[in-house]
């Protein structure tokens, strides 16, 4: 029997050869994702390790909040004075400070060195070679209060050079500095995107606002010194709240925080991998289907000649191994070269990462060979218990083919599934949990799947009326092949369906987001200006900017927006200020019960309602919380406003938060003027900030603008993912389409002996695939945005407060399809215009 | 490749009433030793307003002869004529269309479009057209071959018989110059094949058309006017007004 499935295989190349790209194609996303990120993960840890690994010991602030205790921790500074008491600690060498915060570089052309959202980091430069984890390529390093070392990326960048005078932003005010030195963090290349200016110690205190205080003490101990003694030793002399670590644990900390991203990283691509194997499954599962259906004379004379059920069975199912098999393995070579792809991709979305040799994990073998035969395998199941049904006797007889599942069984068992599906969905949403999610949806499009059939007739009947009656006898041939089989005309779309599913669910669910967007702004922003940092996401700038913008003529109110952390109800939150002078002018509070500007005037939180509702708080409350550097309190409850993203869930004056943070970077400056927010009212305010080019001055239409735009990107960027799985939805289409002129090769060979000529062949075959793609695209558009709304509805308590259906987008969608529908029939139809007429007739 | 002595039979007058004829047609499969000859050399030619039938063994050439003649497959050499018209020069789009306006096919099975009623069905050479069905000439031909109840009905649902009579009023409904009918009655039974034969031969006596019909029914090929025989790819014998038991006769002399 082995050798039944091996010659069947080999029987039908082409065939073989379309079924396996869907397999290919999506374990290749899958390995590919794998290789990537398990690179990325060693290039990181091998950075980390090789900046830290000359550092002994590091002292410094105990994480602040028990929930956050990681690299990213808030920690407060440690004291000036306590890096000589740890130096004179028997067993230490040197015990020297570390500052870091923020600095960015202005270019040649006054603009400010733009990141793409990656951190500018600005940092202490230690002389003592052993314990920096800076190695300079070229000049010496800075000791004067106006030198500055640049990262060699940013040099390269903007051709600095040694000796130059270069502007540094500050959040403090700007300055000038020379470049003394170009430096390389550890042996990367460069930095994902992040720039770096290192300064002398007492220079770095200064300007990174740490007078007095260090970040970190780094310790080196002597030759010969036992480690264990000499870190019991400095523990004993610190004061509280201080600690003392391993440079190894500050190393595996930095890697696991970068992990962390990473594995985000990697799940979202893998989420993706994931959605382009699941329509890949349905190809799978329709090839096989229609296979069974051709080879129904030869599984019968099989079993005729004393093949048993259960050999039929695991001939089919071999096959689908065999197939899988060598399509995951082909998949898994070209993971690799796909992790490079994916790295130019995202580089392409400014998301520049740090070169290093790729790994090739055995999990990622592993992983792409059991995913990839796995679905390949399961797909085949069912088609393969049709094939144990047929009976011997349609080896001689003529049998209907159609033995599978009754239409009856198939509704109810589509019906239970995609019920099960909503419930679950429904379950997830409301939790939230996300595995609910995933299964809940994974079910509803199987459930759809199997119920498309029903629908399947009539659709394509109303489809191809005005294909009919355009394109007249071949579109109407086209219009009834289309209708023909429903069962597989709507397992030929419900790959497509699939997938337009995932995307109108991504484009519904973005631009509800995107509304949502717009209507905090409307909401929450009163003022006719808005500032924010130019580098997107690292958003920093000067506390100087918006004393700076109260200078300007025409600007009658300022209101400067912080952001920060604490610890509230039981978690580390994030908090926000806003000032409280001039507030009515420029921000709109929506108090729902209390007050809002008195309440923040006087020291009072003021939190959203969903956050009061969750929490059992109400006007009056009182709550313990914690701050970094102030550590615990308790905070009143002035008053309760209406949900609002861009405020966030916890509120506070200025005044109480500039109380509690040391040197906090304002986020965003509002700007209310008397002179409008005309082009001559924005160049007054761009003139008055000319001094800090890392601003972004934008009027609020502006403001609203971008925040719509950042969402587009990000859903652009998931639609250039889900190609991926449409790609395989239309192979699928492509390979049936074959296997169907193939199964009608009589029939073609008839049409065109009674007169169709090539071009009507053609059309045929293209009006049944747009039959096709079209209802796949009305099904899957349809079932996605149901998915969307409910996505998007489920998380209004997010902020996400309008439901938004862009039709003119999912319209054009489905034009989109019909057009892929189109491309789709090229060579079906080329291979049916190219029938050889007599033999098509003369076969049987 | 040109063989020059006439067969002893169907010599073609260079007559330009002929519906259509053969001159010199060789057709061979192959290559090397393995080289099947199927047509070694045909010279036939077919009457208009003559039912002909062409009869011989299996592996004689006459489906070939009929495939070659008709336009559904190309000659190794020799020519080929529909009326006047040399066929053999013809590409794809214009052999389609002399299929689809000047001849009419009658198969042995799967005649039919199994999507399509029994209406458009017999409509559907006209529709490829995209000309108007002769409406008069449609209700006669549905009433001479008893179909009009069948109409609205798909080929499934038609009797073996139905469906021939369906095929034969496809055939008819564009007035070809000629029709080609191969084993037309090869899986209907004896009273099914009276009736689909009987319309063909009345359609040539009253309608004067053209009809060439391939088989290796005896009892078929009496209702024709005129038999020719083919053996090993020729033309080797011809029977005029035949009855089964002269046909029957006839064959016997080949070995068949």
């Amino acid at each position: 029997m082995w050798n039944v499935t091996i010659k069947g295989l080999l029987a039908h190349k082409l065939r073989l050869f379309l079924t396996g790209i869907a397999i290919v194609l999506g374990v290749t996303f899958v390995s590919g994702t794998f290789v990537l990120t398990d690179t990325l993960h060693n290039t990181f840890t091998s950075l980390f390790g090789n900046v830290y690994q000359s550092v002994d010991f590091q002292v410094r602030g105990a994480p602040a909040f028990a929930g956050n205790t990681g690299a990213n921790a808030a920690r407060k500074p440690v004291p000036q004075s306590l890096a000589a008491t740890v130096g004179r600690v028997p067993g230490v060498a040197f015990a020297h400070g570390v500052v870091q915060g923020y600095a960015q570089f202005v270019a040649p052309d006054g603009k400010a060195v733009s990141t793409g959202g990656a951190p500018t980091l600005g940092v202490s430069f230690d002389p003592n070679t052993r314990l920096s984890s800076l190695r300079i390529v070229r000049g010496t390093a800075p000791t004067t209060a106006h030198q500055v070392a640049m990262d060699e990326a940013t040099a390269q960048k903007y051709h600095f050079h040694l000796g130059q005078s270069v502007e540094v932003l500050l959040s403090g005010p700007t300055e000038r500095f020379t470049i003394c030195a170009f430096v390389r963090f550890g042996t990367a290349d460069n930095l994902a995107g992040a720039t770096l200016a290192a300064f002398s110690l007492p220079t770095a205190q200064r300007v990174l606002g740490e007078v007095g205080q260090y970040n970190a003490i780094d310790v080196l101990t002597q030759p010969g010194a036992d480690k264990a003694t000499v870190q019991r030793a400095i523990a004993a002399v610190l004061p509280r709240g201080v600690q003392v670590v391993t440079g190894q644990t500050v190393a595996n900390q930095a890697t696991s925080a970068i992990n962390q991203a990473l594995g985000f990283f990697s799940t979202a691509l893998l989420v993706f991998a994931f959605i382009a194997l699941f329509v890949g499954a349905f190809t799978i599962f329709n090839t096989f289907s229609i296979i069974v259906g051709q080879r129904t004379r030869e599984l019968a004379l099989l079993r005729i000649v004393g093949a048993s059920r259960r050999q039929v069975f695991r001939a089919v199912l071999g096959e689908a191994f065999l197939l899988g098999l060598a399509a995951s393995l082909t998949g898994l070579g070209l993971g690799v070269l796909t992790a490079l792809g994916l790295r130019a991709l995202l580089k392409g979305f400014g998301i520049s990462l740090p070169s290093g040799p790729l790994v090739f994990a055995p999990r990622t073998v592993i992983v792409s060979l059991l995913v990839g035969v796995g679905v390949t395998v399961v797909s085949a199941v069912s088609p393969a218990r049709r094939a144990v049904r047929i009976p011997p006797v349609a080896a001689i007889a003529e049998v209907q083919a159609e033995v599978g599942v009754s239409s009856r069984r198939r509704v109810t068992v589509g019906t239970v599934v995609a019920a099960v599906g909503v419930v679950a969905l429904a379950v997830g949403l409301s939790k939230p949990a996300i595995q609910f999610v995933g299964v809940g949806a994974v079910a509803i499009f199987v459930g759809v799947a199997m119920l498309a059939p029903l629908v399947a007739r009539p659709l394509s009947s109303a489809l191809g009326r005005p294909l009919a009656a355009a394109f007249g006898i071949s579109g109407r041939l086209g219009r009834e092949n289309s209708m023909r089989s429903p069962r597989r005309t709507a397992q030929t779309a419900s790959a497509l369906m699939v997938g337009l599913a995932v995307v109108s669910t991504m484009t519904v669910f973005f631009s509800s987001v995107s509304k949502s967007a717009t209507a905090s702004v409307d909401d929450t922003i009163d003022g006719n200006f808005i500032i924010t940092s130019s580098s997107n996401g690292a958003g920093a700038f000067s506390n100087s900017v918006g004393a700076t913008a109260a200078r300007i003529p025409g600007v009658s109110a300022v209101n400067t927006v912080y952001t920060g952390q604490f610890q509230a109800e039981g978690g580390v939150q994030g908090l926000t200020a806003i000032a409280t002078r001039n507030l009515a002018q420029t921000v709109i509070l929506r108090v729902e019960s209390g007050s809002g500007a008195p309440a923040l005037a006087s020291g009072d939180l003021l939190v959203d309602d969903t956050t009061a509702r969750n929490n059992h708080l109400s006007v009056g409350s009182t709550i313990p919380v914690k701050f970094a550097q102030t550590g615990d309190t308790t905070m009143r409850v002035g008053g309760i406003f209406k949900t609002n993203s861009l405020l966030g869930s916890y509120l506070v004056g200025d005044g109480f938060f500039l109380a509690h943070f040391d040197n906090p970077l304002p986020v965003a400056v509002v700007l209310q003027t008397t002179t409008g927010s005309g082009a001559a009212a924005k160049a007054a305010v761009e003139a008055g900030l000319r001094a800090y080019p890392n601003l972004k001055i934008q009027t609020r239409a502006e403001f609203i603008k971008t925040q719509q735009q950042q969402v587009n990107q990000l859903l652009g960027l998931v639609l250039v993912l889900l190609l991926l799985a449409i790609l395989i939805a239309l192979i699928g289409i492509v390979n049936t389409l074959l296997l169907s002129v193939f199964e009608r090769t009589h029939e073609i060979g008839l049409l065109r002996a009674v007169g169709m000529v090539r071009r009507q062949v053609r059309a045929m075959i293209r009006a049944e695939s747009v039959i096709i793609a079209v209802f796949g695209a009305i099904v899957g558009i349809v079932v996605g945005t149901l998915l969307g709304v409910a996505f998007a509805h489920s998380l209004a308590q997010q902020g996400i407060s309008d439901i938004g259906v862009p039709v003119g987008l999912l319209v054009l969608f489905l034009v989109i399809a019909g057009f892929l529908g189109l491309g789709a029939a090229w060579w079906p139809a080329r291979r049916a215009a190219r029938l050889d007429v007599l033999a098509a007739i003369a076969s049987d | 490749m040109t063989r020059t002595d006439p067969s002893p039979a169907g010599t073609p007058a260079a007559s330009p009433t002929m519906a259509a004829r053969a001159v010199d047609l060789v057709k061979t499969y192959g290559k090397g030793d393995a080289t099947v000859r199927a047509l070694d050399g045909v010279n036939v030619a077919f009457e208009p307003g003559r039912f002909t039938a062409v009869m011989g063994p299996s592996g004689s050439g006459k489906s070939t002869l009929m495939h070659c003649m008709a336009g559904l497959d190309t000659a190794t050499s020799g020519r080929t004529y529909v009326g006047e018209l040399e066929i053999g020069q013809l590409d794809d789009n214009a052999l389609t269309q002399l299929r689809r306006d000047r001849v009419g096919f009658v198969f042995q099975s799967f005649n039919l479009v199994p999507t399509l009623t029994a209406e458009e069905n017999i409509t559907l050479p006209a529709d490829l057209a995209g000309k108007p069905v002769d409406r008069a000439w449609f209700d006669y031909l549905v009433d001479a071959l008893h179909i009009r109840d069948r109409l609205s009905h798909r080929p499934t649902e038609l009797s073996g018989g139905q469906q021939q009579r369906t095929a034969c009023a496809r055939a008819l409904i564009g007035r070809p110059q000629l029709i080609f009918a191969d084993e037309p009655t090869g899986n209907l039974d004896s009273n099914s094949s009276a009736e689909v034969l009987g319309f063909l031969k009345e359609s040539v006596r009253k309608l004067g058309q053209s009809v060439v019909m391939v088989t290796h029914d005896p009892r078929g090929a009496a209702f024709a006017d005129r038999v020719v025989f083919l053996a090993d790819g020729k033309v080797v014998d011809e029977l005029l007004a035949p009855t089964p038991d002269t046909v029957l006769e006839h064959m016997r002399q080949f070995g068949a």
